[in-house]
């Protein structure tokens, strides 16, 4: 990608990293990698769920904090999971977060490696574009 | 009428299609790469889904994804304007298998178009002239039969060819070999279709297309001839005009019947273009184009027909509405293409930020363009910026228009074709009209001796 288009896909990006909340966040989309990092005065307080097992341990700071966005790589229509995962929720390792179904083929969507879930973007029955923010991780 | 149509394309033809679809009521979705998310056919849509990265492989090219946008959006129908899928007749059957009618002619008749050597034999069966030469010729040895049979020049052509690629003018005998070689392998790389055919080479002649419409009642009708000629080495065209100056009117309606006469013949269905080369009182059929073609407008703009609502009244089944008699050809009109690209080296395509952008206008001008100041020009894709359209009462009248328009028109940040395309317009030549698809190759060989 030319520098001028990873710009415009930066700032589409954008809204999900206000979304999350998060000082830095990573996509992969293809051979690039973008990561997007807010300016440290615009960082708002943490949006770390009270409950949940990490809430117990110090957070890191919002600056230090990282999540790693799973984008559609597909268009079509989402599914989740059955139970559906849930913001908050641990991930001990790669698994399935969810499906894209396009012309019913099913595409598995992964989380990639393990983390917490920290934003959910997208509803069951949701039609997706190709690159569009499904879920949030925080690694 | 359509509900919904998905608009299968990029630039400055998704926007035409996108106006024609809302002048008939008609809702929109665009779809778009992720390099072009802030064009403006995106925006203009009613609704816009990303397919896919910046390469066309993997975004305007991508079937699945492409089909499923507008599945999910509700469409009924795909409107997939010119390069890219509109001639892929793979294409156009799956959009039917999924209840999507593609607009466009039948599957099988975009097959047999697409096929130039099977073209070719279609069109001589049906009576209509074309160059001689083969059909297609297994190795070097065959083409050398052909060549010696019809007599050198010849043109090496690929099948499945298009825009130049997979074409070589051979002169003598002794560059048969490498060129058949080179010719397939380029066939083979682009189009995964090395099947080559062996026409004679008309040397200089005038490229004259012939517009036509057919609805799927049976009724044809021609919207003139727009004529080509200026064209790049490369065979793409860069000025291109309605009607052709300087033809004698009874080739004029030879080329009408010719075309009219084909377009019954192969069972053709909506806007399509049949182009053929012309040289002195002979006329011969290249191939038919089965799509809407980047110079309509020069045709819409003397005939006052919008082709692409034609396009989308046909698909939808309904009648012409109008007859051979009820069209009027009205003046003269050229386009001009503004391209991202550097006359100076090679027409080297150019990509980057549009710092400034000013289009003409004012009386007689139209603009088909998606840029804007600081558009982005990505790399990827044709590099088309805009076509410039000029209409007057005379070729003379319009040309002097045109030469104005450019005058009026800013491009910043990549280097255009628009001054280029200034000099070419004042040249004696080409005002005197009538020049071979030779003069723009010529006219660069004189500047280049002169430099």
């Amino acid at each position: 990608m030319t520098e001028d288009v990873i710009a415009v896909r930066a700032r589409a990006l954008a809204g999900a990293l206000a979304e999350a909340g998060f000082a830095r966040l990573r996509v992969r989309d293809g051979d690039t990698e973008i990561e997007l990092r807010r300016a440290p005065s615009t960082v708002p307080a943490p949006l770390v769920p009270a409950a949940g097992p990490a809430a117990a341990e110090a957070p890191a700071t919002p600056a230090e904090r990282r999540a790693d966005l799973i984008a559609s790589d597909v268009v079509g229509v989402l599914r989740h999971q059955r139970p559906p995962v849930a913001e908050g929720q641990e991930l001990e390792a790669d698994r399935e977060l969810a499906s894209v179904e396009t012309l019913g083929i099913r595409n598995p969507v992964r989380s990639r490696g393990g983390g917490r879930i920290v934003a959910v973007f997208v509803t069951e029955g949701q039609p997706v574009e190709y690159g569009q923010p499904l879920f949030a991780i925080e690694r | 009428m359509f509900k919904k149509v998905l608009i299968a394309n990029r630039g400055e033809i998704a926007l035409r299609i996108n106006r024609a679809c809302h002048e008939l009521g008609v809702a929109t979705v665009a779809i778009f790469s992720d390099a072009d998310r802030l064009s403006l056919h995106v925006r203009h849509a009613d609704e816009a889904f990303c397919v896919g990265p910046g390469p066309v492989m993997r975004s305007y090219l991508n079937i699945p994804n492409i089909i499923s946008a507008a599945l999910i959006s509700g469409c009924d129908a795909i409107h997939p304007g010119y390069g890219f899928l509109a001639e892929n007749a793979r294409f156009a059957e799956i959009a039917a298998d999924h209840g999507l009618t593609f607009i466009g002619p039948k599957p099988a008749v975009i097959n047999a178009m697409g096929d130039k050597a099977t073209a070719k034999r279609l069109m001589q069966d049906a009576g209509i002239p074309t160059t001689p030469g083969s059909g297609i010729v297994a190795s070097v040895d065959e083409a050398r039969a052909v060549c010696e049979q019809i007599g050198y020049p010849v043109l090496l052509k690929a099948t499945a060819g298009g825009g130049g690629k997979g074409m070589r003018a051979v002169t003598k005998p002794p560059e048969l070999p490498t060129a058949f070689a080179t010719a397939q392998a380029e066939a083979e790389a682009s189009f995964k279709d090395g099947r080559m055919y062996v026409e004679k080479l008309i040397v200089n002649p005038r490229h004259i297309e012939v517009q036509v419409l057919a609805d799927e009642h049976g009724d044809v009708v021609h919207l003139g001839e727009r004529d080509c000629s200026v064209q790049k080495p490369s065979h793409q065209k860069l000025i291109e005009e309605a009607p052709a100056p300087e033809l004698d009117p009874a080739i004029r309606d030879r080329l009408h019947d010719v075309a009219t006469t084909a377009t019954r013949a192969v069972g053709y269905t909506n806007a399509g273009t049949l182009e053929f080369l012309v040289h002195g009182d002979d006329v011969y059929f290249m191939e038919m184009n089965t799509r809407i073609q980047v110079e309509h407008p020069v045709s819409e703009l003397i005939y006052g027909v919008d082709l692409v609502k034609e396009q989308i009244r046909i698909a939808a089944g309904e009648h012409l509405g109008f007859s051979q008699e009820d069209l009027h050809a009205h003046g003269h009109a050229i386009e001009v293409r503004v391209n991202a690209e550097d006359p100076e080296n090679n027409f080297a395509p150019a990509a980057g930020t549009l710092s400034t952008v000013v289009f003409p206008g004012g009386p007689g001008i139209r603009v088909d363009t998606h840029v804007y100041g600081g558009a982005i020009v990505p790399p990827f894709y044709d590099s088309l910026l805009a076509k410039i359209i000029a209409v007057g009462r005379t070729r003379e009248s319009a040309i002097l228009r045109m030469e104005r328009a450019l005058g009026e028109t800013r491009i910043e940040g990549v280097k255009t074709t628009v001054d280029f395309c200034r000099q070419l317009l004042g040249d004696p030549e080409f005002r005197a009209g009538g020049i071979g698809v030779g003069w723009l190759p010529a006219f660069l060989d004189r500047r280049a001796a002169a430099v």
